[in-house]
Protein backbone atom coordinates (compact mmCIF):
# COMPACT_ATOMS: atom_id res chain seq x y z
CA UNK A 1 0.00 0.00 0.00
CA UNK A 2 1.13 3.54 -0.61
CA UNK A 3 1.22 5.46 2.61
CA UNK A 4 2.03 8.70 0.82
CA UNK A 5 1.40 9.42 -2.82
CA UNK A 6 1.94 12.93 -4.10
CA UNK A 7 1.51 13.72 -7.78
CA UNK A 8 2.78 17.03 -9.13
CA UNK A 9 1.93 18.72 -5.88
CA UNK A 10 2.52 22.40 -5.39
CA UNK A 11 1.93 24.45 -2.25
CA UNK A 12 1.54 28.21 -2.04
CA UNK A 13 1.17 29.93 1.32
CA UNK A 14 -1.91 32.02 1.71
CA UNK A 15 -1.35 35.56 0.54
CA UNK A 16 1.76 34.60 -1.44
CA UNK A 17 2.05 34.02 -5.13
CA UNK A 18 5.19 31.93 -5.52
CA UNK A 19 4.93 28.23 -4.65
CA UNK A 20 7.22 27.12 -1.86
CA UNK A 21 7.25 23.53 -3.09
CA UNK A 22 6.37 22.53 -6.63
CA UNK A 23 6.30 19.54 -8.93
CA UNK A 24 6.56 17.20 -6.00
CA UNK A 25 6.21 13.55 -6.94
CA UNK A 26 6.67 11.25 -4.03
CA UNK A 27 5.54 7.74 -3.27
CA UNK A 28 6.19 6.13 0.09
CA UNK A 29 5.25 2.53 0.80
CA UNK A 30 4.15 1.01 4.09
CA UNK A 31 7.06 0.46 6.42
CA UNK A 32 9.51 2.72 4.63
CA UNK A 33 11.85 4.85 6.67
CA UNK A 34 12.97 7.90 4.78
CA UNK A 35 14.81 11.09 5.45
CA UNK A 36 14.20 14.43 3.82
CA UNK A 37 17.24 16.66 3.79
CA UNK A 38 17.87 20.08 2.39
CA UNK A 39 19.12 23.52 3.36
CA UNK A 40 17.12 26.07 5.38
CA UNK A 41 14.12 27.33 3.52
CA UNK A 42 14.13 24.43 1.06
CA UNK A 43 10.52 23.63 1.92
CA UNK A 44 10.94 20.58 4.16
CA UNK A 45 8.46 21.72 6.79
CA UNK A 46 6.08 22.84 4.06
CA UNK A 47 6.26 19.38 2.50
CA UNK A 48 5.45 17.66 5.80
CA UNK A 49 2.51 19.96 6.45
CA UNK A 50 1.23 19.40 2.95
CA UNK A 51 1.28 15.67 3.63
CA UNK A 52 -0.89 15.94 6.74
CA UNK A 53 -3.08 18.55 5.13
CA UNK A 54 -2.30 21.42 7.49
CA UNK A 55 -1.34 23.34 4.36
CA UNK A 56 -3.68 22.78 1.42
CA UNK A 57 -1.86 22.07 -1.82
CA UNK A 58 -2.66 24.33 -4.72
CA UNK A 59 -2.01 22.03 -7.65
CA UNK A 60 -1.66 18.32 -8.32
CA UNK A 61 -3.10 15.55 -6.21
CA UNK A 62 -2.11 14.00 -2.92
CA UNK A 63 -3.11 10.83 -1.13
CA UNK A 64 -2.29 9.48 2.29
CA UNK A 65 -3.30 5.91 3.10
CA UNK A 66 -4.79 6.04 -0.41
CA UNK A 67 -7.28 8.68 0.62
CA UNK A 68 -7.34 12.10 -0.94
CA UNK A 69 -5.78 14.50 1.56
CA UNK A 70 -8.10 17.54 1.37
CA UNK A 71 -11.24 15.43 1.67
CA UNK A 72 -10.19 13.02 4.39
CA UNK A 73 -7.69 15.16 6.26
CA UNK A 74 -9.28 14.80 9.70
CA UNK A 75 -9.46 11.02 9.43
CA UNK A 76 -5.95 10.80 8.01
CA UNK A 77 -4.46 12.92 10.76
CA UNK A 78 -5.63 10.58 13.47
CA UNK A 79 -3.17 8.07 12.04
CA UNK A 80 -0.31 10.52 11.56
CA UNK A 81 1.98 11.45 14.42
CA UNK A 82 3.60 14.81 13.84
CA UNK A 83 6.53 16.22 15.75
CA UNK A 84 6.72 19.88 14.93
CA UNK A 85 9.98 21.75 14.48
CA UNK A 86 11.17 23.66 17.57
CA UNK A 87 8.97 26.33 18.85
CA UNK A 88 9.16 28.59 21.85
CA UNK A 89 7.07 27.44 24.75
CA UNK A 90 5.81 30.02 27.20
CA UNK A 91 7.65 29.14 30.44
CA UNK A 92 4.47 29.79 32.42
CA UNK A 93 2.33 27.55 30.22
CA UNK A 94 -0.18 25.82 32.47
CA UNK A 95 0.18 22.24 31.26
CA UNK A 96 1.77 19.17 32.75
CA UNK A 97 3.91 17.05 30.47
CA UNK A 98 1.72 13.96 30.81
CA UNK A 99 -1.34 15.96 29.77
CA UNK A 100 0.51 17.14 26.67
CA UNK A 101 1.35 13.56 25.78
CA UNK A 102 -2.31 12.68 26.25
CA UNK A 103 -3.34 15.57 24.03
CA UNK A 104 -1.83 13.63 21.13
CA UNK A 105 -4.65 11.15 21.51
CA UNK A 106 -7.40 13.77 21.54
CA UNK A 107 -8.37 13.29 17.92
CA UNK A 108 -7.97 9.55 17.95
CA UNK A 109 -10.18 9.01 20.99
CA UNK A 110 -12.81 11.03 19.20
CA UNK A 111 -15.42 13.59 20.11
CA UNK A 112 -17.86 12.90 22.94
CA UNK A 113 -15.51 10.32 24.42
CA UNK A 114 -13.29 10.44 27.43
CA UNK A 115 -9.75 9.18 27.89
CA UNK A 116 -9.98 5.64 29.23
CA UNK A 117 -7.61 3.68 31.39
CA UNK A 118 -6.09 2.13 28.28
CA UNK A 119 -5.49 5.56 26.83
CA UNK A 120 -3.53 6.50 29.92
CA UNK A 121 -1.60 3.23 29.73
CA UNK A 122 -0.57 4.06 26.18
CA UNK A 123 0.42 7.55 27.31
CA UNK A 124 2.59 6.23 30.13
CA UNK A 125 4.12 3.66 27.84
CA UNK A 126 5.10 6.36 25.34
CA UNK A 127 6.54 8.53 28.07
CA UNK A 128 8.55 5.52 29.16
CA UNK A 129 9.80 4.91 25.63
CA UNK A 130 11.44 8.33 25.47
CA UNK A 131 12.72 7.99 29.03
CA UNK A 132 10.74 10.86 30.51
CA UNK A 133 8.80 9.14 33.30
CA UNK A 134 10.47 11.30 35.93
CA UNK A 135 9.36 14.43 34.12
CA UNK A 136 5.77 13.46 33.49
CA UNK A 137 4.39 15.68 36.24
CA UNK A 138 6.59 18.65 35.41
CA UNK A 139 5.06 21.74 33.83
CA UNK A 140 5.78 21.71 30.12
CA UNK A 141 7.28 25.22 30.12
CA UNK A 142 9.93 24.19 32.63
CA UNK A 143 11.49 21.50 30.50
CA UNK A 144 14.76 22.02 28.68
CA UNK A 145 14.66 22.13 24.89
CA UNK A 146 15.69 18.50 24.59
CA UNK A 147 13.29 17.28 27.26
CA UNK A 148 10.51 19.17 25.55
CA UNK A 149 11.37 17.56 22.24
CA UNK A 150 11.20 14.13 23.83
CA UNK A 151 7.78 14.90 25.26
CA UNK A 152 6.62 15.98 21.80
CA UNK A 153 7.90 12.71 20.40
CA UNK A 154 6.09 10.79 23.14
CA UNK A 155 2.98 12.77 22.25
CA UNK A 156 3.21 11.65 18.64
CA UNK A 157 3.92 8.03 19.63
CA UNK A 158 0.96 8.01 22.02
CA UNK A 159 -1.18 8.45 18.97
CA UNK A 160 -0.07 4.98 17.84
CA UNK A 161 0.27 6.37 14.34
CA UNK A 162 0.73 4.45 11.14
CA UNK A 163 2.84 7.29 9.81
CA UNK A 164 5.28 9.35 11.81
CA UNK A 165 6.39 12.76 10.52
CA UNK A 166 9.36 14.14 12.40
CA UNK A 167 10.57 17.66 11.72
CA UNK A 168 14.16 17.91 12.96
CA UNK A 169 13.53 15.89 16.10
CA UNK A 170 17.21 15.89 17.02
CA UNK A 171 17.88 19.60 16.91
CA UNK A 172 17.98 20.10 20.68
CA UNK A 173 19.34 16.75 21.73
CA UNK A 174 22.86 16.11 22.98
CA UNK A 175 24.95 13.37 21.46
CA UNK A 176 23.95 10.52 23.75
CA UNK A 177 20.27 11.44 23.74
CA UNK A 178 20.30 11.57 19.96
CA UNK A 179 21.74 8.09 19.87
CA UNK A 180 19.11 6.93 22.29
CA UNK A 181 16.23 8.41 20.25
CA UNK A 182 17.74 7.07 17.04
CA UNK A 183 17.78 3.62 18.60
CA UNK A 184 14.19 4.10 19.69
CA UNK A 185 13.13 5.04 16.16
CA UNK A 186 14.97 2.06 14.75
CA UNK A 187 13.25 -0.19 17.22
CA UNK A 188 9.79 1.21 16.56
CA UNK A 189 10.35 0.89 12.86
CA UNK A 190 11.50 -2.68 13.15
CA UNK A 191 8.83 -3.87 15.54
CA UNK A 192 5.75 -2.00 14.42
CA UNK A 193 6.29 -1.57 10.72
CA UNK A 194 5.61 2.09 11.19
CA UNK A 195 6.28 4.34 8.22
CA UNK A 196 8.63 7.10 9.30
CA UNK A 197 9.57 10.34 7.55
CA UNK A 198 12.28 12.31 9.24
CA UNK A 199 13.44 15.80 8.29
CA UNK A 200 16.98 16.68 9.10
CA UNK A 201 19.62 19.04 7.93
CA UNK A 202 22.35 17.20 9.64
CA UNK A 203 23.55 14.57 7.20
CA UNK A 204 25.47 12.64 9.81
CA UNK A 205 22.39 11.93 11.86
CA UNK A 206 20.17 9.76 9.83
CA UNK A 207 19.09 6.67 11.79
CA UNK A 208 20.62 3.44 10.55
CA UNK A 209 17.37 1.78 9.52
CA UNK A 210 16.50 4.72 7.31
CA UNK A 211 17.23 3.47 3.83
CA UNK A 212 15.97 6.18 1.52
CA UNK A 213 16.94 9.82 1.33
CA UNK A 214 15.23 12.64 -0.48
CA UNK A 215 17.02 15.87 -1.16
CA UNK A 216 14.91 18.98 -1.35
CA UNK A 217 16.30 22.23 -2.64
CA UNK A 218 14.38 25.40 -3.37
CA UNK A 219 11.07 23.59 -3.29
CA UNK A 220 11.99 20.75 -5.59
CA UNK A 221 12.98 17.17 -5.06
CA UNK A 222 16.36 17.02 -6.72
CA UNK A 223 17.41 13.58 -5.58
CA UNK A 224 15.62 10.52 -4.34
CA UNK A 225 17.28 7.20 -3.73
CA UNK A 226 19.22 4.85 -1.51
CA UNK A 227 20.87 6.46 1.45
CA UNK A 228 24.40 5.27 0.65
CA UNK A 229 24.26 6.59 -2.86
CA UNK A 230 22.84 9.97 -1.99
CA UNK A 231 25.16 10.66 0.88
CA UNK A 232 28.23 9.98 -1.21
CA UNK A 233 27.05 11.96 -4.21
CA UNK A 234 28.97 15.12 -5.01
CA UNK A 235 25.83 17.12 -5.58
CA UNK A 236 25.05 16.97 -1.89
CA UNK A 237 28.33 18.64 -1.14
CA UNK A 238 27.49 21.39 -3.56
CA UNK A 239 24.06 22.12 -2.16
CA UNK A 240 25.09 22.15 1.42
CA UNK A 241 28.37 23.93 1.07
CA UNK A 242 27.16 26.54 -1.32
CA UNK A 243 24.66 27.64 1.28
CA UNK A 244 26.97 27.18 4.20
CA UNK A 245 24.79 24.75 6.10
CA UNK A 246 25.97 21.61 7.82
CA UNK A 247 29.18 22.96 9.26
CA UNK B 1 -25.05 51.32 53.64
CA UNK B 2 -28.24 51.23 51.61
CA UNK B 3 -31.31 49.29 52.65
CA UNK B 4 -32.31 46.75 50.06
CA UNK B 5 -35.26 44.36 50.05
CA UNK B 6 -34.15 40.82 50.74
CA UNK B 7 -35.47 39.41 47.45
CA UNK B 8 -33.53 41.96 45.45
CA UNK B 9 -30.44 41.32 47.52
CA UNK B 10 -30.72 37.62 46.80
CA UNK B 11 -31.23 38.14 43.07
CA UNK B 12 -28.31 40.45 42.77
CA UNK B 13 -25.95 38.29 44.80
CA UNK B 14 -26.85 35.31 42.67
CA UNK B 15 -26.38 37.45 39.57
CA UNK B 16 -22.94 38.52 40.76
CA UNK B 17 -21.91 34.93 41.45
CA UNK B 18 -23.08 33.71 38.05
CA UNK B 19 -21.55 36.62 36.15
CA UNK B 20 -18.29 36.01 37.96
CA UNK B 21 -18.48 32.36 37.07
CA UNK B 22 -19.19 32.66 33.35
CA UNK B 23 -16.78 35.52 32.69
CA UNK B 24 -13.80 34.14 34.53
CA UNK B 25 -14.36 30.66 33.11
CA UNK B 26 -14.27 32.03 29.58
CA UNK B 27 -11.23 34.04 30.60
CA UNK B 28 -9.17 30.85 30.85
CA UNK B 29 -9.70 30.24 27.14
CA UNK B 30 -9.57 33.84 26.03
CA UNK B 31 -6.21 34.42 27.70
CA UNK B 32 -4.59 31.18 26.61
CA UNK B 33 -5.85 31.32 23.02
CA UNK B 34 -4.71 34.93 22.59
CA UNK B 35 -8.22 36.14 22.04
CA UNK B 36 -7.83 39.10 24.37
CA UNK B 37 -8.09 41.78 21.73
CA UNK B 38 -11.00 40.17 19.95
CA UNK B 39 -12.75 39.54 23.28
CA UNK B 40 -12.12 43.14 24.24
CA UNK B 41 -13.69 44.25 21.00
CA UNK B 42 -16.65 41.92 21.51
CA UNK B 43 -17.36 43.24 24.97
CA UNK B 44 -17.36 46.81 23.73
CA UNK B 45 -19.61 45.81 20.89
CA UNK B 46 -21.96 44.34 23.47
CA UNK B 47 -21.82 47.69 25.24
CA UNK B 48 -22.70 49.55 22.04
CA UNK B 49 -25.43 47.00 21.40
CA UNK B 50 -26.93 47.50 24.84
CA UNK B 51 -26.94 51.26 24.28
CA UNK B 52 -28.58 50.74 20.92
CA UNK B 53 -31.24 48.56 22.55
CA UNK B 54 -32.03 51.29 25.06
CA UNK B 55 -32.22 53.84 22.29
CA UNK B 56 -34.74 51.93 20.21
CA UNK B 57 -36.46 50.41 23.26
CA UNK B 58 -35.54 46.79 22.59
CA UNK B 59 -34.32 44.45 25.32
CA UNK B 60 -30.71 45.52 25.67
CA UNK B 61 -29.68 41.92 26.29
CA UNK B 62 -30.70 40.93 22.78
CA UNK B 63 -29.14 43.90 21.08
CA UNK B 64 -25.92 43.39 23.07
CA UNK B 65 -25.71 39.81 21.83
CA UNK B 66 -26.41 40.79 18.26
CA UNK B 67 -23.62 43.36 18.28
CA UNK B 68 -21.16 41.14 20.04
CA UNK B 69 -21.77 38.17 17.75
CA UNK B 70 -21.60 40.52 14.78
CA UNK B 71 -18.09 41.49 15.79
CA UNK B 72 -17.14 37.86 16.42
CA UNK B 73 -18.47 37.04 13.00
CA UNK B 74 -16.27 39.65 11.32
CA UNK B 75 -13.16 39.30 13.47
CA UNK B 76 -13.25 35.57 14.13
CA UNK B 77 -12.23 34.43 10.66
CA UNK B 78 -9.81 37.33 10.30
CA UNK B 79 -7.80 36.76 13.44
CA UNK B 80 -8.04 33.02 13.04
CA UNK B 81 -5.80 33.35 10.04
CA UNK B 82 -3.44 35.44 12.18
CA UNK B 83 -3.07 37.86 9.33
CA UNK B 84 -1.56 41.21 10.00
CA UNK B 85 -4.73 43.10 9.16
CA UNK B 86 -6.66 41.61 12.05
CA UNK B 87 -4.95 43.91 14.56
CA UNK B 88 -5.75 46.93 12.48
CA UNK B 89 -9.35 45.83 12.10
CA UNK B 90 -9.63 45.19 15.83
CA UNK B 91 -8.39 48.68 16.63
CA UNK B 92 -10.74 50.14 14.10
CA UNK B 93 -13.80 48.21 15.29
CA UNK B 94 -13.03 48.89 18.92
CA UNK B 95 -13.04 52.65 18.42
CA UNK B 96 -16.12 52.50 16.23
CA UNK B 97 -17.98 50.53 18.89
CA UNK B 98 -17.13 52.98 21.65
CA UNK B 99 -18.12 55.92 19.45
CA UNK B 100 -21.39 54.24 18.53
CA UNK B 101 -22.11 53.42 22.17
CA UNK B 102 -21.79 57.08 23.17
CA UNK B 103 -23.91 58.25 20.26
CA UNK B 104 -26.64 55.74 21.14
CA UNK B 105 -26.47 56.69 24.81
CA UNK B 106 -27.00 60.28 23.84
CA UNK B 107 -30.21 59.44 22.07
CA UNK B 108 -31.83 57.28 24.71
CA UNK B 109 -35.36 58.65 24.95
CA UNK B 110 -37.31 59.67 28.00
CA UNK B 111 -36.76 60.77 31.55
CA UNK B 112 -34.83 57.78 32.76
CA UNK B 113 -32.24 58.39 30.10
CA UNK B 114 -29.28 59.31 32.23
CA UNK B 115 -30.00 56.61 34.81
CA UNK B 116 -30.27 53.85 32.25
CA UNK B 117 -27.26 55.12 30.37
CA UNK B 118 -25.14 55.20 33.47
CA UNK B 119 -26.28 51.73 34.36
CA UNK B 120 -24.95 50.13 31.24
CA UNK B 121 -21.78 52.15 31.62
CA UNK B 122 -21.03 51.25 35.23
CA UNK B 123 -23.36 48.37 35.86
CA UNK B 124 -25.95 48.18 38.60
CA UNK B 125 -27.36 45.57 40.92
CA UNK B 126 -30.83 46.92 40.23
CA UNK B 127 -30.67 45.97 36.60
CA UNK B 128 -30.35 42.25 37.20
CA UNK B 129 -33.77 40.88 36.44
CA UNK B 130 -35.28 37.46 36.74
CA UNK B 131 -34.69 36.82 33.04
CA UNK B 132 -31.04 37.67 33.28
CA UNK B 133 -30.68 35.25 36.14
CA UNK B 134 -32.34 32.47 34.19
CA UNK B 135 -30.12 33.08 31.18
CA UNK B 136 -27.00 33.28 33.31
CA UNK B 137 -27.94 30.03 34.99
CA UNK B 138 -28.53 28.35 31.65
CA UNK B 139 -25.26 29.65 30.30
CA UNK B 140 -23.41 28.41 33.38
CA UNK B 141 -24.75 24.90 32.92
CA UNK B 142 -24.05 24.97 29.20
CA UNK B 143 -20.48 26.03 29.93
CA UNK B 144 -19.89 23.31 32.51
CA UNK B 145 -21.29 20.77 30.12
CA UNK B 146 -19.20 22.05 27.22
CA UNK B 147 -15.96 22.00 29.19
CA UNK B 148 -16.56 18.60 30.75
CA UNK B 149 -17.48 17.06 27.43
CA UNK B 150 -14.67 18.56 25.38
CA UNK B 151 -11.96 18.87 27.99
CA UNK B 152 -9.39 16.87 26.04
CA UNK B 153 -9.98 18.77 22.81
CA UNK B 154 -9.89 22.12 24.59
CA UNK B 155 -6.63 21.24 26.31
CA UNK B 156 -5.09 20.15 23.02
CA UNK B 157 -6.17 23.33 21.23
CA UNK B 158 -4.99 25.50 24.06
CA UNK B 159 -1.55 23.93 24.14
CA UNK B 160 -0.83 24.34 20.45
CA UNK B 161 -3.41 24.83 17.81
CA UNK B 162 -1.47 23.41 14.89
CA UNK B 163 -0.47 20.30 16.82
CA UNK B 164 -4.07 19.77 17.89
CA UNK B 165 -5.18 20.13 14.29
CA UNK B 166 -2.49 17.70 13.16
CA UNK B 167 -3.76 15.09 15.62
CA UNK B 168 -7.23 15.23 14.09
CA UNK B 169 -9.00 17.75 16.33
CA UNK B 170 -11.36 20.15 14.59
CA UNK B 171 -9.78 23.25 16.07
CA UNK B 172 -11.93 25.68 14.14
CA UNK B 173 -15.04 24.36 15.86
CA UNK B 174 -13.57 24.98 19.30
CA UNK B 175 -12.21 28.36 18.36
CA UNK B 176 -15.64 29.56 17.32
CA UNK B 177 -17.31 27.86 20.27
CA UNK B 178 -15.08 29.86 22.59
CA UNK B 179 -15.95 33.10 20.78
CA UNK B 180 -19.61 32.21 20.94
CA UNK B 181 -19.57 31.56 24.68
CA UNK B 182 -17.53 34.71 25.25
CA UNK B 183 -20.20 36.71 23.42
CA UNK B 184 -22.90 35.27 25.66
CA UNK B 185 -20.89 35.82 28.81
CA UNK B 186 -20.14 39.48 28.18
CA UNK B 187 -23.68 40.24 27.01
CA UNK B 188 -25.27 38.65 30.05
CA UNK B 189 -22.87 40.15 32.57
CA UNK B 190 -22.99 43.59 31.03
CA UNK B 191 -25.93 44.94 32.98
CA UNK B 192 -24.38 43.95 36.27
CA UNK B 193 -20.76 44.91 35.71
CA UNK B 194 -21.14 47.59 33.06
CA UNK B 195 -20.05 47.76 29.47
CA UNK B 196 -16.70 49.40 30.02
CA UNK B 197 -15.58 47.00 32.70
CA UNK B 198 -17.01 43.63 31.83
CA UNK B 199 -13.89 42.57 30.01
CA UNK B 200 -11.82 43.05 33.16
CA UNK B 201 -13.91 40.32 34.75
CA UNK B 202 -12.82 38.01 31.96
CA UNK B 203 -9.14 38.79 32.21
CA UNK B 204 -8.32 39.54 35.87
CA UNK B 205 -9.41 36.37 37.70
CA UNK B 206 -7.84 34.16 35.06
CA UNK B 207 -4.60 36.08 35.14
CA UNK B 208 -4.60 35.69 38.90
CA UNK B 209 -5.09 31.94 38.62
CA UNK B 210 -2.28 31.71 36.07
CA UNK B 211 0.11 33.11 38.67
CA UNK B 212 -0.27 30.07 40.87
CA UNK B 213 -0.83 26.94 38.88
CA UNK B 214 0.85 24.92 36.20
CA UNK B 215 -1.88 22.36 35.98
CA UNK B 216 -4.61 23.30 33.55
CA UNK B 217 -7.24 21.52 35.62
CA UNK B 218 -6.45 23.68 38.61
CA UNK B 219 -6.66 26.86 36.55
CA UNK B 220 -9.99 25.68 35.22
CA UNK B 221 -11.23 25.39 38.81
CA UNK B 222 -9.58 28.36 40.47
CA UNK B 223 -10.20 30.99 37.82
CA UNK B 224 -13.99 30.84 38.32
CA UNK B 225 -13.51 30.60 42.08
CA UNK B 226 -11.44 33.79 42.05
CA UNK B 227 -13.99 35.38 39.72
CA UNK B 228 -16.86 34.57 42.05
CA UNK B 229 -14.96 35.75 45.10
CA UNK B 230 -14.12 39.03 43.33
CA UNK B 231 -17.76 39.54 42.51
CA UNK B 232 -18.94 38.82 46.04
CA UNK B 233 -16.36 41.05 47.71
CA UNK B 234 -17.01 43.70 45.06
CA UNK B 235 -20.71 43.47 45.75
CA UNK B 236 -20.18 43.96 49.45
CA UNK B 237 -17.77 46.83 48.82
CA UNK B 238 -20.35 48.47 46.62
CA UNK B 239 -22.99 48.16 49.33
CA UNK B 240 -20.89 49.68 52.08
CA UNK B 241 -19.18 52.40 50.05
CA UNK B 242 -21.85 53.14 47.48
CA UNK B 243 -19.31 52.62 44.68
CA UNK B 244 -20.82 51.48 41.39
CA UNK B 245 -20.94 47.70 41.50
CA UNK B 246 -18.96 47.13 38.29
CA UNK B 247 -16.17 49.38 39.43
CA UNK B 248 -15.92 47.72 42.84
CA UNK B 249 -15.87 44.23 41.34
CA UNK B 250 -13.13 45.19 38.93
CA UNK B 251 -11.13 46.95 41.63
CA UNK B 252 -11.32 43.87 43.84
CA UNK B 253 -10.27 41.56 41.02
CA UNK B 254 -7.43 43.91 40.10
CA UNK B 255 -6.23 44.05 43.71
CA UNK B 256 -6.30 40.26 43.87
CA UNK B 257 -4.26 40.13 40.68
CA UNK B 258 -1.69 42.63 41.95
CA UNK B 259 -1.43 40.66 45.16
CA UNK B 260 -1.00 37.44 43.17
CA UNK B 261 1.83 38.93 41.15
CA UNK B 262 3.63 39.85 44.35
CA UNK B 263 3.30 36.49 46.05
CA UNK B 264 3.31 34.35 42.91
CA UNK B 265 5.62 31.37 43.19
CA UNK B 266 6.08 31.51 39.42
CA UNK B 267 7.68 34.92 39.62
CA UNK B 268 9.71 34.47 42.76
CA UNK B 269 13.33 35.47 42.37
CA UNK B 270 16.16 33.04 42.89
CA UNK B 271 16.44 30.21 40.46
CA UNK B 272 16.72 27.23 42.77
CA UNK B 273 13.84 28.32 44.89
CA UNK B 274 11.62 29.01 41.92
CA UNK B 275 12.09 25.53 40.54
CA UNK B 276 11.39 23.93 43.85
CA UNK B 277 8.25 25.91 44.39
CA UNK B 278 6.89 25.17 40.96
CA UNK B 279 7.57 21.54 41.45
CA UNK B 280 5.93 21.46 44.83
CA UNK B 281 2.77 22.93 43.44
CA UNK B 282 2.19 20.16 41.00
CA UNK B 283 3.06 17.17 43.15
N1 LIG C 1 3.67 31.05 6.70
C1 LIG C 1 4.44 31.31 5.62
N2 LIG C 1 4.05 32.25 4.72
C2 LIG C 1 4.81 32.51 3.65
N3 LIG C 1 5.97 31.90 3.37
C3 LIG C 1 6.40 30.95 4.23
C4 LIG C 1 5.67 30.62 5.40
N4 LIG C 1 6.34 29.66 6.05
C5 LIG C 1 7.45 29.41 5.33
N5 LIG C 1 7.49 30.18 4.22
C6 LIG C 1 8.55 30.18 3.22
O1 LIG C 1 8.62 28.92 2.61
C7 LIG C 1 9.96 28.53 2.39
C8 LIG C 1 10.17 27.14 2.93
O2 LIG C 1 9.94 27.14 4.31
P1 LIG C 1 10.05 25.82 5.16
O3 LIG C 1 9.71 26.19 6.56
O4 LIG C 1 9.26 24.76 4.53
O5 LIG C 1 11.60 25.50 5.04
P2 LIG C 1 12.43 24.34 5.74
O6 LIG C 1 13.05 23.54 4.67
O7 LIG C 1 11.62 23.63 6.72
O8 LIG C 1 13.57 25.19 6.45
P3 LIG C 1 14.29 24.95 7.87
O9 LIG C 1 15.44 24.04 7.63
O10 LIG C 1 14.79 26.33 8.20
O11 LIG C 1 13.30 24.45 8.81
C9 LIG C 1 10.83 29.59 3.03
O12 LIG C 1 11.40 30.36 2.00
C10 LIG C 1 9.89 30.41 3.85
O13 LIG C 1 10.23 31.76 3.79
MG1 LIG D 1 11.55 23.48 8.72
Amino acid sequence: MNVIDLQNVETIYEGESIPVIHNINLTVKTGEFLAIIGPNGAGKTTLLETINGILPYTAGQGFVFEKEIPIYKTAIRKEIGYVIQNFEMDPLAPFLSKDIVMSGRAGKIGMFRFASKEDWEIVWYSIGLVGMIDFAHRPIGKLSGGEFQKILLARALAQKPKLLLLDEPFSNLDFSTRRQIEKLLNRIHEKQQMTIVIVSHDLSFIPSRCSRVIVLDRGKIIMDGKKEKILTSTMIDNIFHKKGVNQ
Amino acid sequence: MIDIPLALLFTSILGAVLAGFVCSTMGVFVVRMNLSSIGYCMSHAAFAGAAFGLMISVDSLISAMVFSFGVAFVLGPLSEKARLESNVVIGFLFSVMIALAFIFLNFIPGQAASGAALRILWGSIFSVGYNDLMFLLLLSFALIFFIALFYKELLAVMFHRKLAESAGVNTKLFYFAVLFFTGFSVSLSLRLVGGLLVFALIINPTSTAYQFFYDFKKIMIFSPVIGIVSCLIGFWLSLVTDFPIGASIVIVSAVLFAFAIIISPKRRKGKGKQRKMGFKLVT
